[in-house]
């Protein structure tokens, strides 16, 4: 039973990547205008010169015929070479995957620290001022943009106070060892602290709505009847079963890391995926567009086979549904 | 939580983050260290695109190769005119098809090896056997490059010309590198990195961190003067806010590109100096003549001098100036910008078209476009209601705010526009198919006026012109100033073009934006601004400019970033504060779940 359950999980994550592998080639090419007329203007090319432009893109092949090279290059591990710089797009995403990681890796550990301690303690204590602050704290910093956010952090703490650098993944000196940890983690702590203050709002959320659902449940009666302390009920049994709908969010959230976030990096200059996202769209590089928008939507599709799969692990009656 | 823990992990936490804050806020002070090497700090906005002076794209690619790069004849710091670099001079034969250029002798590559005239002739060939049109354009068909000597270049062209003396914006290559990459296809050709670079230039590259920051480091051979600073390290900033915040911080020395919406707040801070330069490139509104395509349909009115005349008459350009610039610009007026000095026509008042709404509207009374019910004026020859379809750049800086300006300037003289905000992709094909009636983008061009003039030439339908403006006499003053040596002479003709195409009004020149830089005038000093003293300080012509500068005395930019201001052992200090304050916790609290369960 479990096995069969698994395969289908599987099967629909592929047939999922596949539809995503196609639907990455068109979304790009429904975009008004044409990568080759960028140079136009910068390069001062002529009409002539751009149509050779398009060739050397493979544009000027019948759209079909480029699907086709398209899906042949990309299932021999070819993803094509950046329109922008001529550099071979596996490279190019490569050296922006580790900051994107570095940043949202940490923004979001952070945030689901952050979240379900307080998401857990405002539940638990429903209606005390703790609980009340913490709530209409996180559904202001839920609804609050991120890029305002990030914003108001690098005016204050980068401008005003000058604690922390504007942007950037590292200063760019000669550094090593734990003087180049200490730089990149002054780099990171601003666009990071955005990133927890955003999503660990909606941790927080999740969790307390969860555990209010479960606080006056019958099995938890009993476990207090049973004598345990207020703790120990909490810890051992509401919060545990309270848990489901935040771990989703968790997995999902860490499928997302590879996609980077496009507003945050922006703002702080910071060189990840999300950052070379936003250039690539500016700049038409359908190979490049292609190839992030590809590695992205297979980590979420793993991160969700894997909250699927662990999900029928935790809870046994979802694999009956 | 206990509260003993509590208060231990906030502690830990604060001085964690304090500990990450502190040294920073002691950046702005660091001051040059005995040994350690000084460091230009630039700020741009544009990333590197590319390290490959074949294919220049962004204003980022532009000033790091014109660091690195010398050109066989250099650009003049005051007017862009030819002066010596590598090459002492160029002189003709009486006919003008065979040039004979002297370079300069003891000359070396960063790299130690010699550079000779074989160089000159291996770049300019790889240029024309690639067709690489950007460049190819300097050489007339057949043109041919002999090197008797080590020091001497002969330019053969089968008809005569003056493109030596341009001179040709062309970086010179070393042939005992790039001749590895000769054979190439173009694209694989274009996609060289060449890093680190090997250059005569005052630096090269030596570290490019795409998307982050790049570095250039002092060449050793440089055949120049000295430069003042050991590296120059680039540093992208996609957010124009937080550049300026960098430079009020003072972690940048200098930054351009600025948007003329953060000049109130770069103006008024005593340690920034604000350059404002007359940038290379201008807003331009070209109407459509159509011929473009069998899909081209203009509107017929607008064949009618007196309609393109009115139109002109009834935009305010000062009101786009301080409205879509915030001042940061000067009215445009002639089809080539201002830089260089020389080949801009400056129209006289008596020859300028006026900013008069009611003067317009008389001029299109009286060749009988009378306005319809709705206020719109109507073509008398065709029936046409005078609406336009105006696709505007909207990635060109003040493009939007100033077509929307327009709207409401000729909508007083009965003229209706309907804007469309395409991005530049979407701009070229509208030029290509020419199913527009007037449209609003840029123009760059170069110090040579040539290539701007030829751009509005009959010929140039389907290539480079914009709305298939024909005219002969235009035409012929065009290839006329092509071959004119004397520079005066030449200045002549090209001023008669300009008068010519202003007057017959193909399109109008709406603004010529200001480029803005700023810098630390307490951290960095004695930039040369090319063109000129409204030039550019970052070099974008030449790289004289990256050779003047130096530290200002006693608070030089250095490697020594204050990230290490707080020794490692003060930093281990603080980890393993922390450290023990959550085993502290985590150890308290085990015990009393303990103790509770």
């Amino acid at each position: 039973m479990r096995v069969r359950y698994v395969v289908r999980k599987l099967g629909w994550a592929a047939v999922t990547l596949m539809f995503v592998l196609c639907f990455n080639f068109f979304l790009f090419r429904i975009m008004p205008g044409d990568p080759a007329g960028l140079l136009a203007r910068s390069q001062r090319l002529t009409e002539t010169e751009i149509a050779e432009q398009r060739a050397i893109f493979g544009l000027d092949k019948p759209l079909m015929s480029q699907f086709w090279t398209y899906l042949h290059e990309t299932f021999t591990g070819n993803l094509g070479t950046s329109y922008l710089t001529g550099q071979p797009v596996l490279e190019t995403i490569s050296s922006r995957v580790w900051p994107t990681v570095l940043l949202v890796g940490v923004g979001t550990s952070v945030a689901i620290w952050l979240g379900l301690r307080m998401g857990i303690k405002g539940g638990w204590h429903r209606g005390s001022t703790y609980d009340r602050t913490s709530l209409y704290g996180s559904l202001t910093l839920y609804s609050t943009p991120e890029g305002w956010l990030g914003m108001m952090l690098l005016i204050i703490f980068a401008g005003s106070l000058g604690w922390f650098p504007v942007g950037g993944y590292d200063s760019g000196e000669d550094l090593s060892g734990l003087a180049h940890v200490i730089d990149v983690a002054k780099h990171l702590f601003l666009p990071a602290a955005t990133l927890a203050l955003g999503y660990g709002a909606s941790y927080m959320i999740v969790m307390r709505s969860s555990l209010l659902e479960v606080k006056d449940e019958d099995f938890v009666a009993t476990a207090r009847a049973k004598g345990l302390t207020e703790t120990m009920v909490r810890r051992r049994h509401a919060v545990p079963n309270a848990f489901l709908p935040s771990f989703t969010l968790i997995v999902l959230s860490f499928g997302f890391v590879l996609g980077g976030s496009i507003v945050i990096e922006t703002i702080f200059s910071y060189p990840g995926i999300g950052l070379l996202t936003y250039q690539a769209i500016d700049a038409y590089d359908y190979p490049v567009l292609q190839g992030v928008f590809l590695i992205s939507s297979v980590a979420v599709v793993i991160a969700n086979l894997l909250a699927d799969i662990t999900y029928g692990f935790l809870d046994p009656r979802i694999e009956e549904v | 939580m206990n509260r003993t823990a509590r208060r231990l992990l906030a502690v830990a936490g604060i001085g964690s983050v304090l500990a990450l804050a502190v040294p920073l806020s002691a950046t702005t002070s660091a001051s040059s260290a005995e040994g350690t090497p000084t460091v230009l700090r630039v700020g741009v906005p544009n990333d590197l695109t590319t390290a490959n002076p074949l294919s220049l794209r962004s204003g980022s690619d532009w000033n790091v190769a014109t660091i690195q790069y010398d050109m066989m004849l250099q650009f003049g710091n005051e007017d862009l005119s030819p002066q010596p670099g590598l090459a002492d001079g160029c002189e003709p034969n009486k006919d003008m098809t065979e040039w004979t250029c002297t370079f300069q002798k003891g000359v070396l590559w960063s790299d130690g090896e010699p550079f000779t005239a074989a160089d000159v002739a291996f770049t300019y060939k790889l240029i024309i056997d690639q067709d690489i049109s950007t460049y190819a354009q300097y050489f007339s068909d057949g043109t041919t490059f002999e090197t008797p000597d080590d020091n001497t270049l002969v330019w053969k062209s089968p008809t005569p010309t003056s493109q030596p003396l341009t001179p040709p914006w062309i970086y010179i290559l070393p042939e005992h590198v790039w001749s590895q990459y000769a054979d190439l296809e173009k694209a694989d050709l274009r996609a060289v990195e060449n890093v680190p670079s090997v250059t005569t230039g005052p630096y090269t590259l030596t570290e490019v961190n795409r998307g982050q920051n790049w570095t250039l480091t002092k060449n050793p051979n440089y055949w120049g003067d000295e430069p003042n600073f050991d590296e120059i390290r680039f540093q992208l900033f996609t957010n124009q806010d937080a550049m300026a915040q960098a430079l009020k911080n003072g972690d940048i020395d200098v930054a351009t590109y600025f948007d003329s919406a953060l000049l109130p707040s770069l103006e008024s801070d005593p340690n920034i100096t604000v350059q404002r330069n007359a940038s290379d490139w201008w807003l331009n509104l070209a109407f459509n003549f159509g011929g473009q395509s069998p899909d081209s349909d203009p509107l017929p009115a607008l064949q009618d001098k007196t309609v393109r005349t009115a139109i002109a008459m009834a935009i305010d350009k000062q009101g786009i100036v301080d409205k879509a610039y915030d001042g940061a610009a000067e009215p445009g007026t002639s089809f080539i910008h201002e830089i260089p000095q020389r080949w801009h026509y400056d129209v006289p008042e008596a020859d300028q078209i006026p900013y008069d709404p009611d003067a317009a509207n008389a001029m299109l009374d009286d060749a009988g476009y009378a306005r319809a019910e709705d206020g719109v004026r109507v073509d008398p020859a065709t029936g046409d209601r005078l609406a336009l379809r105006m696709p505007i750049s909207q990635e060109t800086a003040g493009a939007l705010p100033a077509g929307q300006l327009i709207v409401g300037y000729l909508d007083q003289i009965g003229v209706e526009v309907k804007i469309l905000p395409v991005n530049e992709g979407k701009m070229y094909s509208y030029w290509n198919t020419g199913n527009w009636d007037a449209y609003i983008w840029y123009w760059t061009g170069e110090p040579d006026p040539n290539y701007q003039l030829t751009t509005l030439m009959s010929d140039q339908c389907g290539e480079l012109s914009d709305g298939c403006w024909k005219n002969t006499e235009y035409d012929r003053l065009v290839t006329q100033q092509k071959d004119i040596i004397d520079p005066d002479q030449r200045q002549a003709v090209v001023h008669d073009a300009l008068a010519l195409s202003y007057a017959e009004v193909p399109s109008i020149a709406l603004a010529y934006p200001n480029n803005i830089e700023a810098y630390r005038n307490d951290q960095v000093t004695n930039f040369t601004p090319v063109p000129g003293d409204t030039g550019y300080l970052i070099p974008n012509y030449n790289n004289v400019g990256m050779v003047t500068v130096e530290p200002v005395s006693g608070s030089a930019s250095t490697g020594a970033d204050a990230s290490t201001g707080m020794s490692a052992w003060g930093w281990v200090a603080v980890i393993g504060g922390v450290g023990v304050a959550a085993f502290l916790f985590y150890r308290r609290r085990s015990r009393v779940d303990d103790e509770e369960g």
